[in-house]
C-alpha cells in the first residue's frame, strides 16, 4: 500500500516535477521572464525615440513615473476603493437573499447574476456610456429632481468612472460572499436569532463575521482589476479622470516611451504583490487555491 | 432550509427582510440594465455613425447580422484563439492540477503561490510585461525573435489561462478518491493503464469545466491581447474598440445578444436537467 | 455526488473563498454555462463560413487577417475608418484582377506607430502592403526612418492627375514614396442648439457652454491655439509655442475642455452630448446632413490643413500591386465617387467636374468648400511646419501633459 498523507496524497520526488514541469516552465517564461524584462525596461532609456530602450540603470524613470503620474497613481487607487466599496454595498444583499432565501431558485438566481458578464466588457462599458448620456433617461430624471443642473451630466465624471468599475466587477463580489455564507450552518443562525432576539443582532455578530472572509476575497478581486482598468475611465470619463492603466496604455502604445510606463507597471504589479502575500499569509496559501 | 428563512416575525424584522428583498432585486436589475439597452439597440436604425442614441426600430440588423466583414473576421479570429488556447492551457494546467494534488512534495506549497499571481496581476501589467518581452531584441539565452501577431496573441492567452485551469481542475480534484488507484495497481493494472481508465475519467468533468473556463476567458480578453497583438491582427474584443471610436454598426450589438442569448438558453437548459435529475434520484 | 468539505477539514483551517469559487456546485453551474457559451460561440463557426462565403462584402479577407491575402497578387490595406467606398473595392477587383484585404485598423496616428514599430524595426513584416498616416507621420516613416518603398512608377500614370499643390511636398519632393490620399481641414465644430450661440473663434468655442472637446493629434489642437494666441504654426517652435500651451493647459484646468478625442466626438456631437468640438471637415459634413444643427467653421484666426498620405512599408512585397490600388484612385471618376462619398478634400484634379457629371447631391457636393476648396477657402488655412525630433518630443511631452494621459 502505497504512503498516502491525510489528503491522500503520495510522497514522491521526481514524478510531480515532471507533471508540473511544462506549464511552470510555460508560466516562468510567460508570466515571470516578462515581470524581469519590465524591470529592466523601467531601467531603460532609449537615445532616440524609435530605437528600443537599452538598459542603463536608469533609476530617473521612477522619479519622473511619479512625478509626472503621481496623480493618476492615487487617483486608480482611490477609484478602486470607492468602486469596491460600492460593490460591497450592491452585492452583499443580493448574496445575502440568494444564500438565505434562495432555495430552489439559488443555482438560477447566481445564474442571472453571470449572465450580464457573457456579453462583452467593452459593449457592457458602452452601453453604460448610453445610458448615462445626456440624452438618456439617468440625466433627465435627474436633472428634473434637482440633484443635476440644467446643462451639467454625468458622463466625464469620476461618478461615471467608478459607476463603471462598480458594475463591471461585481460578481466578483457576489460570488464569494455568496459561498461564504452558504456554508454557514443555519442552525447557527437560528440559534443566534434567538439568543440576540433580532435578525440584526444576529447578523452583526454572527453572520456578518462569518461571511468575513468572502467579504475580503470579493475586496480583492474587484480592487486590484479596477485600479489597473483603464477601459472604464477611457469610455466613460475625462482627462480628468485618468488611472494608471490610462497612462500605461498611453504610453505604451502611443507615445512609445516605454520605460517611464514600465516604471509606473512595475511598481503597481509590487504594490499588487504585496496585498496578495499578505492575503496569502493570512488567509493561508493552500486554500487561496 | 426553510428554519433560516421563517422565524421572524417582529415588525422591525418584516421591514428589514423587505429592505433586504428590495436591495436584492434593485441590485438584480442594475444588473441587467445594460444589457436592456444592448439587446434593445440592436434593433436601432442608427442615423449616424455611431448607435447610440435611439432613433427608430428595425428588423435590417437582424437579418444581415454578418455584414459587417471586419467584425466577423474578428470574431473569427477570437475564436480560433480561444480554441487553441484552450486546448494547450487545459492540458498544461491539468498536469500541473495533478501534481499539486497526488502528490506531496518540496515545493508544493510555493508553486501553490507562485500560480496565484498570474490570476491576481492586474492585465494592464500583464500586457505590458509581455510586451516588453516580445519586443526584446535577444531573449538572454536564446536568439528568438518575436513576432507581434498571432502567436504573441495565442501565448497571451495561453499564459493567463493555464493558471485558471489548474486551480478548476484542483479544486474540483480535491475530493478524489485516490486510494481508487492504489486499489486497481493491486489488481494488477500498470500505472499508466491505471491512470487512463480509472483516475482520468473521474476527474475529466473538472477538466472540461476548466477548458471551458479558459475559453470563456480567452474569447473576453481585451487588454493583454491588445497590448501584444500586431497591426493587423484584431480579435473581436479589440476591434470593438477600435471601431467604438470611429463608427459603431449595429451588428455588434446583433453578434453581442446572440451570444447571449445562446448562453442563456444553456442555462435554463441545464438548470431543468439538473432540477430533473434531482427529482430522479430523489424518487428513484 | 455534490461537492461538499472534504470531512477531514479541521476548525482551525482557514476558509477557501477563492477556492470555494472555483468548486462547489459552483462548478457545475460554472461548467454549463461555460458549456452554453462555447457551444453558442461553436455553433458560430458554421454560421460564420456560410456567412464568409455568401456575404458579398467588399473585402476577401476570411481569415482573421493575416498576411497580405491569399491570392499570389492580392494586398493588404490599412486604412482610416470612413476613407472608403467598399462597392470600389470590387469594382477595383474586377479591373484588375487584384483583391483587397481592406482593413480600416487606423484610428490614430500615433497609435498606429507604436503598433508597426516593434515590427517594421526588426525587418518583420506587418501583414500589410500600404498604410495612409497624415504629413508628419508620413515624413518620420520616409525620412528618419526610411520604412517606406518607393510606389512603382510604371504602375502610377495617373499619377499625373496629382493635384500640383500637394505634388513637391518638402518631405517627399517628387512623391516618389507617397501619395495623398485625402486632405481636411481642421476647425470648429459646434452644436447650435447646444451652444446657442455662433462660434467664430477659439476664444468663442472656449467660453461656449456645454461639454466641449478637443483633438488628440496635436498638430491639430495646437495649431489652431497657437493661431489664437498669435502664434505661427508654419515655422512652429516650442518657445514660441508657450501662450498657447498655457492657453489650453487654462481650458483644461477650468474644466472647459473636458476630453481629447479622436474620431469619438462625432456621434456624441451629432447627439448633443457635446457642444463643440475641435473637429475634422469630412467628419462633420456627414454629421450636418444628418443634423443640421451641427455646423462647421475655420475660425476667423485661421484653421489648419492637412493630408494622409498612401505609403507602402519596406516589407511588403507587392508594391507593384499596391500601387495599382493608388492609381485607381487617381482616376479622376473613380476619385470623385470616393470624395461623393467619404466628402473629403480630394488630391485629383478634375475631380469637381466629375462630381457635377454625377449629379444629384454629388453635384452639389462640388459647390461645397470642404470637399471642392476654394482659394479663399484655402488662404484660411495653414499647414502645421515640421518639427525636428528635439522639438517634437518637448510639443508631445507638454501635450500629453495637458491632455491627461502624460
Amino acid at each position: 500500500m502505497t504512503d498516502r498523507d491525510d489528503e491522500g496524497r503520495k510522497t514522491a520526488r521526481i514524478a510531480p516535477w515532471a507533471l508540473l514541469g511544462p506549464g511552470m516552465i510555460f508560466l516562468f517564461f510567460f508570466f515571470f521572464l516578462p515581470l524581469y524584462t519590465l524591470l529592466r525596461m523601467s531601467l531603460s532609456s532609449s537615445e532616440s525615440r524609435f530605437s528600443d530602450p537599452s538598459f542603463t540603470w536608469e533609476w530617473a524613470n521612477y522619479t519622473e513615473a511619479f512625478s509626472q503620474f503621481g496623480e493618476q497613481f492615487f487617483r486608480s487607487f482611490l477609484y478602486a476603493g470607492a468602486a469596491t466599496l460600492a460593490a460591497l454595498v450592491i452585492a452583499y444583499p443580493l448574496a445575502y437573499v440568494i444564500a438565505f432565501r434562495g432555495g430552489r431558485w439559488k443555482n438560477l438566481m447566481l445564474g442571472l447574476v453571470v449572465v450580464p458578464f457573457f456579453t462583452n466588457f467593452l459593449i457592457r462599458t458602452l452601453a453604460w456610456k448610453t445610458i448615462l448620456g445626456n440624452e438618456g433617461v439617468v440625466v433627465s430624471v435627474l436633472r428634473t429632481v434637482g440633484f443635476l443642473a440644467e446643462n451639467e451630466g454625468l458622463l466625464r465624471r469620476p461618478i461615471a468612472v467608478i459607476g463603471g468599475l462598480t458594475y463591471n466587477f461585481l460578481p466578483f463580489m457576489v460570488l464569494p460572499i455568496y459561498v461564504a455564507l452558504e456554508k454557514i450552518d443555519p442552525r447557527l443562525v437560528d440559534a443566534s436569532r434567538d439568543l440576540y432576539t433580532n435578525t440584526w443582532g444576529a447578523f452583526r455578530r454572527v453572520v456578518f463575521p462569518l461571511s468575513l472572509p468572502g467579504v475580503f476575497a470579493g475586496s480583492l478581486l474587484v480592487f486590484i482589476p479596477a485600479a489597473g482598468d483603464f477601459v472604464n475611465s477611457y469610455y466613460l470619463g475625462s482627462t480628468q479622470t485618468t488611472m494608471i492603466g490610462n497612462v500605461v496604455q498611453n504610453q505604451f502604445l502611443v507615445q512609445v516611451d516605454y520605460p517611464v510606463a514600465a516604471a509606473l507597471s512595475f511598481v503597481f504589479m509590487a504594490i499588487v504583490l504585496a496585498i496578495v502575500t499578505i492575503y496569502a499569509r493570512s488567509l493561508g496559501t493552500e486554500d487561496l487555491i | 432550509m426553510s428554519e433560516t428563512s421563517g422565524t421572524v416575525t417582529s415588525p422591525g424584522g418584516r421591514v428589514g427582510r423587505g429592505l433586504i428583498n428590495t436591495a436584492a432585486v434593485l441590485a438584480l436589475l442594475y444588473l441587467f440594465a445594460p444589457i436592456f439597452v444592448i439587446v434593445l439597440f440592436s434593433f436601432n436604425e442608427p442615423k449616424g455613425r455611431f448607435n447610440a442614441v435611439w432613433q427608430q426600430f428595425t428588423f435590417d440588423n437582424w437579418l444581415h447580422p454578418f455584414a459587417d466583414q471586419g467584425l466577423v473576421d474578428a470574431l473569427f479570429l477570437s475564436l480560433q484563439i480561444a480554441f487553441l488556447a484552450m486546448v494547450i492551457a487545459t492540458i498544461l494546467g491539468t498536469f500541473v492540477a495533478i501534481a499539486l494534488v497526488r502528490y506531496r512534495f518540496r515545493g508544493g506549497n510555493a508553486i501553490n503561490y507562485l500560480l496565484v499571481l498570474p490570476l491576481t496581476a492586474p492585465e494592464i501589467v500583464l500586457g505590458a510585461s509581455l510586451l516588453t518581452l516580445f519586443i526584446e531584441p535577444n531573449l538572454i539565452l536564446f536568439n528568438v525573435q518575436f513576432k507581434l501577431g498571432f502567436t504573441t496573441i495565442l501565448i497571451a492567452n495561453i499564459m493567463f489561462c493555464v493558471s485558471y485551469v489548474a486551480l478548476t481542475v484542483k479544486a474540483r480534484v480535491r475530493g478524489f478518491d485516490w486510494t481508487l488507484e492504489d486499489a486497481a495497481m493491486d489488481l494488477g493494472a500498470p500505472p499508466v493503464r491505471t491512470f487512463l481508465r480509472v483516475t482520468l475519467p473521474l476527474i475529466v468533468p473538472g477538466i472540461l469545466a476548466a477548458g471551458l473556463l479558459s475559453f470563456a476567458l480567452s474569447i473576453d480578453d481585451f487588454i493583454i491581447t491588445y497590448f501584444v497583438a500586431g497591426p493587423s491582427e484584431q480579435t473581436f474584443p479589440i476591434r470593438i474598440f477600435g471601431q467604438s471610436r470611429t463608427a459603431t454598426p449595429p451588428q455588434i450589438n446583433v453578434l453581442a445578444t446572440m451570444i447571449l442569448v445562446a448562453s442563456i438558453t444553456v442555462l435554463a437548459v441545464s438548470t431543468l436537467l439538473g432540477q430533473r435529475r434531482q427529482r430522479k434520484m430523489a424518487g428513484g | 455526488m455534490t461537492e461538499r468539505r472534504p470531512p477531514r477539514r479541521s476548525a482551525s483551517r482557514p476558509f477557501p473563498p477563492m477556492g470555494a469559487m472555483t468548486s462547489g456546485p459552483l462548478t457545475r453551474r460554472r461548467f454549463l454555462e461555460r458549456a452554453g457559451l462555447a457551444l453558442g460561440a461553436v455553433a458560430f463557426g458554421p454560421a460564420l463560413l456560410a456567412a464568409c462565403g455568401s456575404d458579398d462584402d467588399s473585402s476577401s479577407g476570411g481569415s482573421g487577417g493575416s498576411g497580405g491575402g491569399g491570392g499570389s497578387n492580392d494586398i493588404a490595406i490599412s486604412n482610416w475608418t470612413s476613407y472608403m467606398d467598399k462597392p470600389q473595392l470590387k469594382v477595383f477587383a474586377q479591373a484588375t484582377g487584384i483583391s483587397v484585404d481592406y482593413r480600416e485598423d487606423i484610428n490614430d496616428n500615433n497609435e498606429y506607430f507604436a503598433k508597426i514599430r516593434p515590427n517594421l524595426s526588426k525587418d518583420q513584416s506587418i501583414d500589410t502592403d500600404g498604410f495612409v498616416l497624415t504629413d508628419w507621420m508620413a515624413s518620420r516613416i520616409i525620412n528618419t526612418l526610411e520604412w517606406a518603398q518607393p510606389l512603382d512608377e510604371a504602375k502610377f500614370p495617373n499619377k499625373a492627375n496629382m493635384s500640383p499643390a500637394l505634388a513637391n511636398p518638402a518631405f517627399d519632393p517628387g512623391r516618389r514614396y507617397s501619395a495623398p490620399w485625402a486632405s481636411g481641414a481642421t476647425g470648429i465644430a459646434y452644436n447650435i442648439s447646444t451652444t446657442g450661440k455662433e462660434i467664430r473663434s477659439i476664444d468663442d468655442y472656449l467660453s461656449a457652454p456645454g461639454t466641449k472637446t478637443a483633438l488628440s493629434e496635436m498638430r491639430d489642437t495646437m495649431g489652431l491655439f497657437m493661431l489664437s494666441a498669435g502664434a505661427d504654426p508654419t515655422t512652429p517652435s516650442y518657445a514660441a509655442a508657450g501662450p498657447a500651451f498655457d492657453k489650453l493647459q487654462k481650458a483644461v484646468d477650468d474644466g472647459e475642455i473636458t476630453q481629447f478625442t479622436g474620431n469619438e466626438y462625432v456621434g456624441d456631437l451629432g447627439n448633443g452630448d457635446i457642444a463643440a468640438a475641435i473637429a475634422w471637415s469630412g467628419d462633420v459634413a456627414q454629421i450636418t446632413v444628418d443634423n443640421p444643427d451641427v455646423r462647421f467653421v475655420i475660425p476667423d484666426e485661421g484653421g489648419m490643413l492637412w493630408s494622409d498620405n498612401f505609403m507602402i512599408p519596406y516589407t511588403s512585397e507587392k508594391a507593384a500591386e499596391a500601387t495599382e490600388f493608388i492609381n485607381f484612385f487617381y482616376d479622376p471618376a473613380n476619385a470623385a465617387e470616393l470624395m461623393a462619398f467619404i466628402q473629403y478634400i480630394s488630391p485629383v484634379v478634375g475631380v469637381a467636374d466629375q462630381l457635377r457629371t454625377i449629379g444629384g447631391e454629388a453635384a452639389e457636393l462640388a459647390d461645397n468648400p470642404l470637399v471642392v476648396p476654394t482659394e479663399e477657402f484655402l488662404a484660411g488655412l495653414t499647414i502645421f511646419g515640421s518639427l525636428d525630433d528635439e522639438e517634437e518630443v518637448k510639443f508631445d511631452t507638454r501635450f500629453a501633459e495637458i491632455s491627461g494621459s502624460g
